[in-house]
């Protein structure tokens, strides 16, 4: 005689019941049987509520990994049966040590977001109910890594790179501001320099294409059918463009005791090459030691105002924003085209004010409204 | 706050799977290694305990001590099959091995053998468990600064001793501190050091590869009540704190766009023609005329005027001495240069 044991059971309790009758079940239950028998499930007033109750039930399990597959029963009807392979959802042995689980307790800490939070409290859950001792957080002591919200996207794109599925959201472009619809085919998603990027083929193109996640500004829907299409074999690092560019040597000269944090990846001119920058210095001028005019002084001088200093970069233009953003602590000496493009920004940067001699008020709003 | 029914079916099936190896166990102890309260595991046995195969005669349920459970303890007693912990699903052994991935590239644990063995160990025994190559999602934090600034400070604060650093600010001033370190948050594109500064006598976080120069000296750390209380996340808002700051109103060609995405602002006003205006509160005079002074060619306005001069008045300054420089404008190198 079926008899719930309580009139209304609550979901997870419901839930509980069916993975234990299905796991149980001798060959599989059909859905006549789960209604009847199962603790929880003739608590639905009518059959379309019952359908919708077990379907959903379905969907839970299987996004726990629990699957629950449908087999034939045999005999004379066409009816489906349910149940549960435990083999198709164990967990393999795993031996962590208490080290190793403190290192998995701190990547939990590591995601800001609510979705990747749950997936990751999730898989301690499970892991700890494999056994092992309790997590030692020695190892790591004091560290605390973690990594920005990656936003609403990385659910459905999650979903859709497992499924293969395309998806469609509309962005804004950088170069011009622009919105516009895109249709995808998602690879990966990869955080880089505080950014987050989607790596995908842009059907739209019908070439490999990276978005950044902040610029996509609607929600990112799934459409179209599972296994679209294959994700190749590729370098996150190469398809962003990254790593790329070679090292090369900027030479600088720096105030004394001006642009540390520069100075902490620089290293002086080999003195032998000194001689060749100290006649093309500024002037230590602007408020330097008193009265150092005197010709004779000139590369004396020169050469106490300034430290000459050999910076690698990557970048030309992360170059010249760095060195214009010293002001006038800093001149670029070389190569020829950093200098320019610091120029470039200093120069703008000047206009930006009212200037000494043009005092209209009006004139920020008027003189910026196009570039 | 409600919890919901998939979590907590993970947790019922995760007690009996656990139980069903581990014998008797205290209430307090399961739920520390499930991370819930000890009613709410009393709860979960309660309802583990009338829960079972149709039927649902007393044979057909999963069964506990009675004994025990009045003494606090757990000792499951038949639990009707329900024995395997259940598998990682995609998306958790995403999570999972994207997180591990990032933190073994740290310079923290790079900078560390002990650590990095542990992590790569942790790394290895995942993938073998989950058979998922996992490369869905792929994060790469900061280098997080110097070798050996990183190492110092690793050291310390597993050694619990004070720090000594040199270290310059946004506002390029360089300063000599003693710090007792607390954590190491390495965060997207920097890695903070979170320390009780004795020079400002208070809580401070410094941005690492600022940090020229760290010594670990053998001073003791000291308490200092209210630091660090563990929490992951860096606080943004208090780094660029000051509600009384005035405001500052900044229109940005759409090439500027990472500006209002990587710093905090007050607003984001997107305009028809794909520009954008932000506000933000003036908290770091210094670095914002200097980011505004990198960013130029892509700033349209700069609002109140006296921002904008002074941004202008240090650019005219820096004009002036490359001005007085004598290279010469037509591009010769010092290859070629005598």
């Amino acid at each position: 005689m079926p008899s719930p044991a309580a009139p209304a059971l609550n979901p997870a309790e419901r839930l509980l019941n069916l993975v234990i009758a299905l796991v149980n079940t001798n060959a599989a239950m059909t859905k006549q049987q789960v209604r009847t028998a199962v603790a929880g499930y003739s608590d639905a007033p009518s059959d379309e509520a019952f359908e919708r109750m077990f379907e959903r039930d379905k969907d839970m399990l299987r996004a726990l990994g629990i699957p629950v597959v449908t087999v034939g029963t045999g005999g004379h009807t066409d009816e489906l049966g349910y149940r549960i392979d435990q083999d198709a959802y164990a967990l393999p042995p795993i031996d962590l040590t208490p080290a190793e689980l403190g290192v998995l307790s701190l990547a939990a800490q590591f995601w800001q977001d609510k979705t990747l939070q749950t997936d990751i409290n999730r898989a301690m859950v499970k892991l700890r109910a494999a056994g092992a001792g309790d997590p030692s957080a020695d190892a790591l002591a004091g560290l605390a890594p973690s990594v920005r919200a990656v936003g609403d996207a990385y659910g459905p794109l999650m979903e859709a790179i497992e499924a293969r599925r395309a998806v469609t959201f509309s962005y804004r472009a950088a170069y011009n501001g622009a919105v516009l619809t895109r249709h995808v085919e998602p690879w990966r998603i990869a955080a880089r320099d505080g950014g987050w990027y989607l790596m995908c083929f842009d059907r739209d193109r019908q070439a490999p294409r990276v978005f950044r996640m902040s610029r996509i500004e609607s929600r990112v829907r799934i459409t179209g059918p599972t296994d679209a299409y294959e994700i190749p074999d590729f370098e996150t690092d190469v398809m962003l463009g990254k790593a790329h560019g070679e090292v090369r040597q900027a030479v600088v000269a720096v105030r004394p005791e001006r642009a540390g944090a520069l100075r902490a990846r620089a290293k002086p001119v080999p003195d032998g090459e000194r001689e060749a920058y100290n006649g093309r210095l500024p002037r230590p001028a602007g408020g330097a030691d008193g009265g150092a005019d005197d010709r004779a002084d000139d590369r004396a001088g020169a050469r106490a105002g300034w430290d000459i200093l050999e910076v690698p970069y990557r970048s030309l233009s992360g170059m010249a924003a760095e060195a214009a953003g010293y002001g006038a602590a800093l001149v670029v000496l070389e190569p020829q085209a950093v200098r320019e493009e610091t120029l470039r920004r200093l120069t703008a940067a000047a206009a930006l004010g009212s200037g000494p001699e043009t005092g209209s008020t009006a004139g920020t709003q008027a003189e910026a409204t196009r570039g | 706050m409600a919890e919901r029914a998939d979590d907590r079916l993970l947790r019922l099936l995760g007690i009996v799977a656990y139980l069903d190896g581990a014998g008797p166990v205290p209430v307090a102890d399961l739920a520390k290694r499930f991370g819930t309260t000890p009613a709410q595991i009393q709860k979960d046995v309660d309802a583990l305990w009338v829960s079972g195969t149709p039927g649902y005669w007393p044979d057909d349920l999963i069964d506990f001590d009675a004994a025990s459970i009045d003494r606090g303890v757990v000792h499951l007693t038949e639990a009707r099959g329900m024995t395997r912990p259940l598998r990682l699903g995609t998306r958790e052994a995403v999570a999972l091995v994207a997180a591990l991935r990032a933190m073994k590239a740290t310079g923290a644990v790079q900078a560390d053998p002990a650590r990095s063995a542990v992590v790569e160990s942790a790394l290895g025994k995942l993938t073998d468990a989950t058979g998922e190559a996992a490369s869905a999602v792929d994060v790469r934090l900061a280098p997080g600064g110097d070798r050996q600034v990183v190492a110092a400070i690793s050291s310390a604060l597993v050694a619990h001793r004070r720090l000594r650093i040199r270290y310059v600010t946004s506002s390029d001033v360089v300063s000599e501190r003693e710090v007792d370190p607390v954590r190491l948050h390495t965060q997207d594109e920097y890695a903070y050091l979170a320390a009780w500064c004795y020079r400002a006598a208070a809580p401070r976080t410094f941005r690492v590869d600022r940090i020229l120069e760290a010594v670990e000296t053998d001073v003791p750390v000291q308490e200092h009540p209210g630091v660090g209380e563990p929490s992951a996340e860096i606080d943004f808002a208090a780094l660029f704190a000051g509600g009384s700051s005035p405001l500052a109103t900044i229109r940005f060609a759409p090439r500027a766009r990472w500006f209002a995405e990587e710093v905090p602002v007050e607003s984001v006003r997107n305009l028809p023609d794909g520009d954008f205006e932000v506000t933000l509160r003036v908290t770091n005079p210094g670095w914002l005329r200097s980011t505004l002074i990198q960013l130029a060619p892509y700033v349209r306005s700069v609002a109140p005027r006296p921002l904008a001069d002074d941004v202008a008045g240090a650019a005219r300054e820096a004009l002036d001495v490359y001005g007085a420089s004598s290279v010469p404008r037509d591009g010769a190198t010092s290859a070629n240069h005598h």
